[in-house]
């Protein structure tokens, strides 16, 4: 990995790092990848993908009310409100 | 450094501390973040719940590193707890250690609660992935994590897993009713007969945690249980797989964290686009920003196939390399990590050690399989033989330190 795929994955992911956490980056990256080898030591081209250890699928309860938070009690822990809004930077000029 | 970041002064009789994990409506929830420092939840995981109504009290909010995917709590925000000799330990077990605490919560993302407890000499089940209801955890790795339980005794450990286990319709993830029984005390089984050693994970450990292992393994061959090594060479697949597939799922349950609806908002500001970057960016330590960097590459494009999806594949092969041990034998012996003590030094040395140390906590994560630490080692067993491992955990339990 370069800096600039780097540079990509920190805007997709909406962080910025220093230049030093940069090289630690891309020398955990790299180490991962090449012990990442060993996985290639075991043939899984027939073997079918695991997603759930458990044989859960696609859980689905009935849908109704069963609890009912105010407005105000989400709002609690909101950095900025206005008038009952979630408050951020105009996005539309 | 303070084990609670918030503690319940009235707290007496049967007190349970909860990792910063767990969502409580009394007591902020932080995850070791910057991120979350005050937050307050509107409800309390089930297993609050679950204690509150059994009669247990909760002694507050230990300190837990951010997120709690670090090797000992050395990554919270708060600052790292230390023991009295000086050595990492989450604050969780410490509690507990001291007496403070009749148990801890913890939430199993990736391997620390076990970690801890086997380096301090104590027991902790990491249950049967889905037995324990996960609703009101914060979400790391959703596919693996399990909530833990970890005290002084094999039966402070069962006691507060009967009152926790259990189906939850508020979890999708939750067994059923009848299948969550059989982790409880009262679900009967037969004795373990043969334990098996997974011989290159052990190998992997150095000295004094090999000699950890070969204590245990006396310690059963004493009560006439057969003691074998096998050929585990496919399950050091499990620590660089679960490496992918937690950073992955962790990518994925943080990107939440924004800076909007709650949690740390940045000052510095100007756009949307400001906005979210520079709150998370001064809100998360550097392991997290690394995790998250990690995991959104193994989803990319280029990497998908080589990296997640062999991760999916490679967690299925693994499952199946536990079932073809479990024909034979009842468990399998394996140690919780690669030294006996780790000090500031070490994580100061390598901040991303508790990706290696997934070598020995990995293999029970990726595969939802239930382990009991007892005496400083892992023993992994089958699904929902819980009650196999604690008994082989009471020929060991004290003989950690």
């Amino acid at each position: 990995m370069d800096r600039e795929v780097l540079r990509r994955l920190e805007k997709l992911n909406q962080l910025q790092l220093t230049e030093e956490q940069k090289d630690a980056f891309l020398a955990f990256y790299g180490k991962q990848t090449e012990e990442m080898e060993i996985l290639n030591t075991v043939d899984t081209e027939n073997v079918e993908r695991m997603v759930h250890v458990m044989p859960i699928f696609t859980v689905v309860r009935e849908d109704k009310v069963i609890k009912k938070y105010s407005r105000e009690d989400l709002q609690k822990g909101a950095p900025e409100t206005t008038e009952g809004y979630w408050q951020v930077p105009r996005l539309v000029e | 450094m303070e084990l609670y970041i918030s503690k319940n002064e009235k707290a007496k009789g049967k007190t349970v501390a909860l990792d910063d994990m767990i969502l409580t409506n009394e007591y902020p929830t932080t995850a070791g973040s910057k991120m979350l420092e005050g937050y307050m939840s509107l409800f309390n995981a089930e297993v609050v719940d679950r204690l509150k109504n059994a009669g247990y009290e909760i002694g507050g909010k230990a300190n837990v590193g951010e997120l709690c995917i670090d090797l000992l709590g050395e990554t919270s925000y708060f600052g790292a707890t230390e023991n009295a000799d000086g050595a990492l330990m989450t604050a969780s077990s410490e509690l507990v250690k001291k007496g403070d605490a009749l148990a801890a919560i913890g939430l199993d993302a990736n391997g620390t609660p076990r970690r801890a407890a086997a380096l301090n000499g104590q027991v902790c089940v990491k249950p049967t992935y889905g037995t324990v209801s996960r609703f009101g955890t914060i979400s790391i790795a959703c596919s693996g994590e399990t909530v833990s339980v970890t005290a002084n005794t094999v039966s402070a450990v069962k006691e507060i897993l009967d009152v926790i286990a259990g189906h939850d319709d508020k979890d999708g993830t939750s067994l059923s009713e009848e299948k969550c029984a059989l982790v409880k005390s009262s679900a009967e089984f037969s004795s373990a007969k043969k334990v098996a050693v997974a011989r290159s994970i052990t190998d992997s450990a150095d000295e004094a945690t090999k000699a950890v292992i070969a204590k245990a393994k006396a310690a059963f061959e004493a009560k006439g249980i057969a003691v074998e090594e096998v050929d585990d060479s496919v399950l050091l697949t499990a620590k660089n797989a679960w490496n992918i597939l937690m950073s992955a799922e962790l990518c994925n349950n943080v990107s939440r964290y924004d800076g909007v609806k709650y949690g740390y908002r940045t000052k510095n500001y100007t756009t949307i686009d400001e906005l979210y970057t520079n709150s998370r960016t001064e809100a998360f330590g550097d392991l997290l920003k690394t995790a998250i960097l990690f995991g959104s590459e193994t989803l990319s494009t280029e990497n998908y196939m080589k990296m997640y999806d062999k991760g999916l594949r490679i967690r299925r092969v693994l499952v199946e390399k536990f079932a073809e041990i479990f024909e034979t034998y009842d468990a399998v012996l394996m140690p919780a990590s690669t030294k006996t003590v780790y000090t500031k030094a070490d994580t100061d040395a390598n901040k991303y050690i508790a990706y290696d140390e997934n070598l020995y906590t990995a293999p029970a994560s990726i595969t939802g399989l239930p382990v009991v630490v007892a005496g400083g080692v892992q023993l992994i067993g089958k699904a929902f033989s819980e009650n196999v491992l604690f008994d082989l955990a009471k020929t060991l339990e004290g003989d950690g330190k």
